[in-house]
């Protein structure tokens, strides 16, 4: 074990990485074995890829919030809340496919304005704002579109190409684009200012203070990265799945952050990885689609989300306590 | 941080929530004729009592500083079990009832083993149990909703606790008694008893209670219990007050309960707050939930307005300390 | 004076790399105040949390009331009557007055607690000990000196034979403190013994019977206060032999400029319109006793925390300074003296440290130019001589002087003039010392300017150029290198404050 550890390519990549994978095939597997082959089938792989979408961009947003020591759980209703509120202007107000997407990402960016001001700037508790924004964005949802059903246009529908955002010609765009941003957020985490800065003051937020840094500032910037990629998760959310319904998203919550967790990134804060993350989403989206094809229904998928996280967490808690 | 003044045995800040409610009841009644009727008082009781149930038991977890998240999910699910096995099991009533609050109890448990035990991060642990109670009542009652007995039918007595019909047909919403009650008997144990002294303690000053050689894991696990407990009741008189239960509701509802308790006046970083407080803050949340549509406010903006007053009343507190 | 209720003997202690307690003896007779006296570091506060059970001593022996004695806990101990009035309040800020003095041993009637009851002892208590404090009141409403009575009281109510007081005034206001001494002369009276350490010189002559002076973790010896002057007590103190060479004059030239001038620098009580200039290519060293009030000066000045007043200029500009981004803008950097807090972040590695505060400086576009963050950390690895296995080696797994390097090479990399050094040689291991020590010299010959906050004496003889001494959050004195002797320091530094 030990040996295997040492080897420089485990090294690089990460040992825990490796596992991660390890654990992704077999799953899969195991799903493929005890369907009978049917889970080997392209309609699930695009199911399970649709479903990592909309989940990825999430799930690496609220990273970048976790990183810092924060929490956001109101990113599933936030993310509900661009595509009914952009959805909703582009069928009945005629607003252009192209400003509906902007629009979405705009929404999401506001909300990022809205937590991380309150979080690092009047020092709210996260959990207080997550619970306060959740509530806004399913209310402003809820009245802007009447709590009407919003149903986005179908790919041969007119404005339907934003459907090709997903696939065009069995391409996988979307998995192309998940995988550049999530690449983005690497080098945004690992190789700028941002992430640096990020990520130490979610370690030690005092230290990085008394060395003459804006960490409001920088906290702040957390909260609308995150912002922004809810915004973008709601884009693909739409693509996928064409119809939102006001009032819904907080189980997105959880899966995100279930992914986010597993991947290693640490709930208290200073230590985060996006190649974690996407492994980690991709987990958890299979395991959505490996019960439902299982035969159980998404309630089951909750209660495994639920049980997934807190074995997650504590992992990581009593980690640092042997440490310590 | 302590409001030092009190009027007789009322903390200011309840003072202050009982003024808001005032003004917005008479608010509301000026911008509304239709908001003076009994019909509407009597709406406005109905949606309160399971928010002011889970209000009083999550006071608990919320003064020793952490929160809990479960019970809106946790209460439907709750109602779920209950009604499976009073309607498909053709179970008595009774059964269901401690069923309803058996559950609640056990989640309560499960909270408190994994903030106090196992040192989750409360918002975190409880986001999940509220993940898994969502899950766990329609799976286990296998059902696209339930409809616990009609307040007709002979089992449906237990509905009379919370709404009496006179032989006249008039309604006496006798609920709202046994919520004062329960009011009274909580802010009993919060304040004169040692389960009320140490949960306040702990969200005092954790290390503090621990040296003066307090037990605080029981007692830090009890403040879940306890509001795992009051989602069981809140389950109870959800079913006694609706008609039906549906699954995959109840996500959301806990917001109006600890919004209604950080209105009136618990602390979001624990140690502060009062039963009574809750009540108040509770009453306000259901006074706007029911007020709004009144004056021409489609039912959504609660949800905008619940946010904002939430930020609001936290903010207080924040600036507050500042100075 | 009465008989003997406690003795200590041969009490010896390590740490690892310290030897805390060497041997020491105490003795404490009934219905006396028995002052214990020492040099921040002497082992004081040590031997208490060894007589209570927080520690466990290597060696030596417990008498307490004629049988040996050795407690797991200060629950233990408590239980026998002895109790320790600790310095930092363990307060429940939430809850009464009463509900703190009896929390987890509350009256009960039935399932009920009896406040009322709650509240008649602890008015009786207060009655008792002369104080003027509700019992009703919320904790966080009282004032500090208040909430010290409290503790005092709590310990009381435990039916305390031995109270230790651990520097308890230094807190309180001149007022509170003499409401204290009226409690502790009324315990003195019921025969109930109290050991009292403190820095404060005229407090010791005012209240105690004896005093046992410590130094470096030994006994020194013992004297009868009214036998003695406080000359006799500095000399017990201070009387060590000093290996290193103190430095005998200033090494700073006539006419180098003041780069740095404070004027009535307000916050709080623990700054008091302290003023004071640095030269360029002066180390100046910040001498008093814990509580002075230095490290919150430099603080105040750093913008870490905020200040009331005061005026600061950097090469005779008045500069604004509300936050550490404006003081690091100035020029200055602090190196705190609890370095794992407030000086590195652990998790990350020596090159992310290093350049922490000038990120500025290695960006290449919006990335971060790691290619030379390697070489400047690379370039102070070796000119600081730290001893790390590489660049990439998060910085938990250097010892302490290493850490203090990196935390050095940070601020060398920002290109700050002004550096405060806050006890840097806090916890780092003798030879490390040293190191340091070279290094500070070096950085003011290269025309860096420093002020040191030193609680050892040795220290502050041996660096500083200047030296200002604290007490009680003021300036009490200013004093040339040249003429610096350990009595005249400390005679300041326990000034007796009016």
């Amino acid at each position: 074990m030990g040996k295997i550890k040492e080897n420089a390519f485990v090294k690089k990549v990460g040992f825990n990485r490796i596992v991660l994978v390890f654990v992704l095939l077999m799953m899969y597997l195991a799903f493929g074995v005890l369907t009978g082959g049917k889970f080997f089938g392209t309609s699930r792989i695009i199911n399970t890829l649709n479903y990592v979408y909309f989940l990825g961009f999430l799930s690496l947003g609220v990273t970048f919030v976790i990183a810092t020591g924060g929490i956001d759980f109101s990113i599933g209703p936030v993310m509900f809340c661009c595509a009914l509120v952009s959805g909703y202007s582009l069928t009945t107000y005629g607003v252009p496919m192209a400003a509906s997407l902007v629009m979405s990402i705009l929404i999401g960016f506001v909300f990022g304005i809205f937590n991380g001001y309150l979080v690092a700037y009047w020092k709210v508790p996260p959990f207080i704002v997550s619970m306060a924004s959740m509530n806004i964005a399913k209310g402003i949802a809820a009245v802007f579109t009447k709590t009407q059903s919003v149903s986005w246009p179908q790919a041969a529908a007119e404005g339907g190409w934003y459907r090709n955002l997903i696939s065009l010609n069995r391409i996988p765009i979307g998995l192309i684009i998940f995988l550049g941003v999530a690449i983005v957020c690497a080098i945004v985490l690992n190789k700028t200012k941002w992430g640096r800065y990020i990520l130490c003051l979610g370690s030690n937020e005092e230290a990085v203070r008394l060395s003459g840094v804006n960490v409001k500032r920088w906290k702040m910037l957390a909260y609308i990265i995150c912002g922004t990629l809810v915004g973008v998760a709601s884009i693909f959310f739409v693509a996928a799945y064409t119809t939102v319904q006001p009032g819904y998203g907080d189980q997105y919550n959880n899966e995100a952050i279930a992914g986010c967790v597993m991947g290693g990134t640490s709930m208290v804060g200073g230590l985060a990885s996006i190649g974690g993350t996407v492994i980690g989403v991709f987990i958890i989206s299979l395991l959505q689609q490996g019960i439902l094809a299982l035969g159980f229904t998404k309630e089951y998928q909750y209660i495994i989300t639920g049980l997934i996280v807190i074995a997650a967490v504590y992992s990581d808690v009593s980690a640092r306590r042997r440490k310590n | 941080m302590t409001n030092k003044k009190t009027f007789g045995r009322l903390k200011g800040r309840e003072v202050m929530v009982m003024g808001i409610i005032v003004a917005m009841i008479i608010l509301f009644s000026i911008l509304s004729p239709t908001f003076r009727t009994y019909t509407t008082f009597l709406s406005v009781l109905d949606s309160s009592y399971y928010i002011i149930l889970m209000a009083l038991g999550v006071t608990f977890p919320l003064i020793t500083g952490g929160v809990d998240l479960s019970i809106g999910t946790g209460l439907v699910s709750y109602g779920l079990i209950g009604g499976y096995l009073i309607v498909t099991m053709k179970m008595p009533v009774g059964v269901g009832i401690a069923a309803c609050i058996l559950m609640g109890i056990l989640i309560g448990l499960f909270n408190g083993a994994l903030v106090a035990l196992m040192d989750l991060p409360p918002f975190l642990a409880t986001l999940c149990t509220c993940m898994i109670t969502r899950g766990l009542g329609p799976a286990l009652s296998e059902s696209f909703g339930v409809s616990w007995p009609s307040a007709i039918s002979e089992s449906g007595a237990f509905r009379k606790i919370f709404k009496f019909t006179t032989a006249e047909g008039t309604v006496i919403p006798i609920g709202i008694v046994f919520m004062i009650i329960l009011v009274i008997i909580m802010s009993f144990v919060l304040e004169h008893t040692r389960v009320g002294r140490y949960t306040i303690a702990i969200g005092s000053n954790k290390e503090a209670t621990r040296l003066a050689g307090v037990n605080i894991k029981f007692y830090h696990v009890l403040a879940y219990v306890i509001s795992g407990f009051f989602a069981g009741l809140a389950g109870v008189a959800y079913a006694a007050t609706y008609a039906t239960i549906y699954p995959g509701s109840g996500a959301g509802f806990e917001l109006d309960a600890i919004g209604g308790a950080i209105v009136g006046g618990v602390s979001a970083t624990g140690g502060v707050g009062t039963i009574f407080g809750s009540f108040l803050g509770v009453i306000v949340i259901c006074l706007m939930k029911v007020g709004l549509p009144f004056i021409g406010l489609q039912a959504n903006w609660q949800q905008i307005f619940i946010g904002i007053i939430l930020i609001a009343a936290v903010l207080v507190d924040v600036i507050k300390k500042k100075k | 004076m009465g008989d003997i209720i406690l003795t200590m003997k041969g009490i010896d202690k390590s740490f690892p790399g310290v030897h805390a307690l060497d041997h020491v003896d105490l003795e404490v007779r009934k219905g006396e105040v028995l002052a214990l006296m020492g040099e921040n570091g002497a082992g004081k506060s040590t031997l208490m949390k060894v007589l209570t059970g927080i520690y466990k001593k290597d060696s030596g022996t417990i008498t307490y009331e004629g049988k040996e004695v050795e407690f797991k806990n200060t629950r233990e101990a408590q239980d026998v009557g002895i109790v320790i009035v600790h310095q930092e309040l363990n307060m429940l800020g939430h809850l009464t007055v009463a509900q703190n003095l009896f929390i987890g041993r509350e009256f009960k009637k039935g399932i009920r607690i009896d406040d009322k009851k709650m509240n008649e002892e602890a008015k009786k208590l207060f009655d008792r000990l002369n104080v003027d404090i509700d019992p009703t009141e919320m904790m966080a409403n009282l004032t500090v000196g208040k909430q010290q009575m409290c503790e005092i009281a709590k310990a009381v109510s435990f039916d305390a034979k031995v109270i230790i007081f651990d520097e308890p005034s230094a807190a309180l206001t001149e007022a509170e403190i003499e409401e204290m001494f009226k409690i502790i002369r009324d315990l003195k009276e019921k025969d109930i013994a109290m050991v009292y350490i403190s820095h404060r010189m005229d407090e010791i002559k005012v209240i105690t019977d004896r005093v046992t002076v410590m130094r470096d973790g030994t006994y020194v010896g013992t004297l009868i206060t009214e036998e003695c002057t406080k000359e006799d007590i500095i000399n017990m103190m201070v009387g060590r032999v000093i290996y290193e060479e103190p430095k005998t004059e200033s090494q700073v030239p006539e006419d180098a400029p003041v780069v740095l001038k404070v004027e009535h620098l307000n916050a709080g009580r623990m700054v008091q319109d302290v003023s004071f200039e640095l030269r360029k290519g002066e180390i100046l060293g910040f001498s008093g006793l814990m509580g002075a009030g230095r490290t919150e000066t430099a603080r105040a000045l750093f913008g870490a925390d905020p200040k009331e007043s005061g005026d600061i200029y950097v090469n005779g500009k008045k500069v604004t300074i509300n936050s550490p981004q404006d003081a690091v803008e100035c020029g200055i950097g602090y190196l705190s003296e609890d370095r794992k807090r407030y000086g590195i972040v652990v998790q990350k590695t020596v090159a992310e440290n290093t350049t922490m505060a000038s990120m500025r400086n290695f960006m290449k576009g919006i990335f971060i130019n790691k290619k030379k963050e390697a070489e400047v950390a690379d370039k102070y690895v070796e000119a600081l001589a730290t001893k790390t296995p590489g660049i990439d080696q998060q910085v938990v797994n250097l010892s302490g002087g290493n850490q203090q390097k990196v935390v050095i090479a940070k601020w060398l990399t920002r290109n700050s003039d002004i550096l405060i050094f806050d006890e840097p040689t806090r916890g780092i291991d003798v030879g490390a010392k040293n190191e340091i020590y070279k290094l500070m010299n070096k950085l003011v010959q290269e025309g860096k300017s420093i002020i040191m906050i030193s609680s050892e004496m040795t220290e502050i003889l041996r660096m500083s150029d200047r030296i200002i001494v604290m007490c009680e959050g003021k300036k009490t004195g200013e004093i040339d290198i040249s003429e610096a002797k350990q009595e005249t320091i400390m005679n300041l530094a326990t000034r007796e404050c009016e």
